[in-house]
C-alpha cells in the first residue's frame, strides 16, 4: 500500500476539506480518467483496491497512473480506552481529495474496457466519481 | 488546417467576477480578445456554440472569426477554462491575428498503424510521452495534427520528433534535442504478489529529526496502559 517513506511529524490534526481542487483537475497522462465529485479522505487501502480492480479488468494491457498519494496520517485510539491521555497511534494513511481531482488515469485500452475498469475501481472508493476522457483534437 | 468558423459576440461593458458570473447565469460565456498591439476587448459568447466548438476538436489550432458590432476579428483561441468539477466552459482567451502573425501552438499527435507494430502485437503498450507538440508557425499555416507511423516499431523503441514530417515554416519550440513523442513500453500490468506483501510489511514511517526526542513522542501513545 502507498504511504510516505518518512515524515516531518508523526501525527496531524484532522482538518476539514474546503472548496474544489485547484490543480490536478485535467488528464495529464492517459486518455481516460476518474474524477472525484465530492470531498473526502481516501485511504491507502481504497486506492490499492481500486488499482487492483482497474488493472485486473484491463488484463495487464494498458497503463494506470495514480494521481493521489496518501500522505495524511489518521490516528485512532484502541478499543475500551477512556478519553484523554493523548492522541491515539497512527492507524492508516489517507489522501485528502477535493471535488474535481483526477484520481486515476488509464491509457492503452479501448473506451468500453476503460469505462468498465474505472467503474469497478470507483466502487472501491469512498467518493462519488465521474468517468472523463480527453477532448478529441 | 481545420475549417474556419464565425462566432457572434457582444461587447461587455463591465468586467470582473460579479459581471462574469451574471453572464454565465444568462447562458453565456465571458471571453477576451487581445494581441496585435491593440487594446483588449471584453466580449460575451453564446455558451452552446462555444462548447460544441471546443468538443468538436481542433479548437485551439483553428483560426476563426468573431463578429463584434458588425466588425470581424480574426482570432486564434489561446486557452479555455473549464469548471474543475462539472467541466462546463468558464472563459475563453482569443489572440488577435494579423497577416504576419506567427504563433506558438500545441499540435495534437495522431498515431497510425498500431496493429502493424510488432512491439504492440507482443503485448507492449503505446506510452504517449507528448499528446501534443509545441511549435512556432505562421497563423495561416497551423497544422491540424502530426502523424506518427508505428509500423515496424519494436518493444522498447522510442519515437522521436525527427520521425515526424513537419510542414514548411513549422518549427518545434524545443530545438536543442531530438525529443521523444512516444515509446513502446512493456505493460505495467499487475504487480506481483511478493511486491504487494513487501509493501504491506513496510508499515514503519521514519519521522525526520525524532531520534533525540523519541521518548517524548512515544509518551502520548501509552494511554492504554493507564487505566486508573
Amino acid at each position: 500500500m502507498l504511504q510516505p517513506k518518512r515524515t516531518k511529524y508523526r501525527k496531524q490534526f484532522k482538518g476539514k476539506i474546503h472548496g474544489v481542487a485547484k490543480g490536478g483537475t485535467d488528464l495529464n497522462f492517459g486518455e481516460y480518467g476518474l474524477k472525484a465529485l465530492e470531498p473526502n479522505r481516501v485511504n491507502a487501502r481504497e486506492i490499492e483496491a481500486a488499482r487492483r480492480a482497474i488493472t485486473r479488468h484491463m488484463k495487464r494491457a494498458g497503463r494506470v497512473w495514480i494521481r493521489i498519494f496518501p500522505d495524511v496520517p489518521v490516528t485512532s485510539k484502541p478499543t475500551e480506552v477512556r478519553m484523554g491521555k493523548g492522541k491515539g497511534s497512527v492507524d492508516y494513511w489517507a489522501a485528502k481529495v477535493k471535488p474535481g481531482r483526477v484520481m486515476f488515469e488509464i491509457d492503452g485500452v479501448a473506451e468500453d474496457i476503460a469505462r468498465e475498469a474505472l467503474r469497478l475501481g470507483a466502487a472501491k472508493l469512498s467518493v462519488k466519481t465521474r468517468f472523463i476522457q480527453r477532448i478529441a483534437e | 488546417m481545420s475549417e474556419s468558423y464565425v462566432l457572434k459576440a457582444e461587447a461587455r461593458e463591465r468586467v470582473g467576477k460579479g459581471s462574469a458570473r451574471a453572464i454565465r447565469r444568462n447562458g453565456n460565456i465571458p471571453a477576451v480578445i487581445y494581441g496585435d498591439n491593440k487594446p483588449p476587448l471584453s466580449i460575451t459568447l453564446p455558451s452552446k456554440e462555444v462548447t460544441l466548438k471546443i468538443h468538436g476538436g481542433g479548437f485551439l489550432t483553428t483560426v476563426g472569426e468573431i463578429e463584434l458590432d458588425g466588425k470581424k476579428h480574426r482570432v486564434l483561441p489561446k486557452s479555455y477554462d473549464l469548471d474543475p468539477v462539472k467541466d462546463f466552459v468558464i472563459h475563453v482567451d482569443f489572440l488577435r491575428i494579423s497577416a504576419k502573425t506567427s504563433v506558438t501552438v500545441n499540435i495534437p499527435v495522431h498515431f497510425i498503424n498500431e496493429e502493424q507494430s510488432p512491439g504492440i502485437r507482443k503485448g507492449g503498450v503505446l506510452n504517449v510521452v507528448r499528446h501534443e507538440v509545441e511549435v512556432h508557425c505562421p497563423a495561416d499555416a497551423i497544422p491540424e495534427y502530426f502523424t506518427v507511423d508505428l509500423d515496424g516499431s519494436e518493444l522498447g523503441d522510442a519515437l522521436k520528433i525527427s520521425s515526424v514530417e513537419l510542414p514548411e515554416k513549422v518549427v518545434p519550440t524545443i530545438t536543442d534535442r531530438d525529443f521523444t513523442i512516444a515509446t513502446i513500453a512493456s505493460p505495467a500490468g499487475l504487480k506481483s504478489e511478493d511486491e504487494e506483501e513487501e509493501a504491506a510489511a513496510a508499515d514503519e514511517v521514519e519521522v525526520i529529526g525524532e531520534a533525540g526526542d523519541e521518548g517524548e513522542a512515544e509518551g502520548g501513545d501509552t494511554e492504554e496502559k493507564s487505566g486508573e
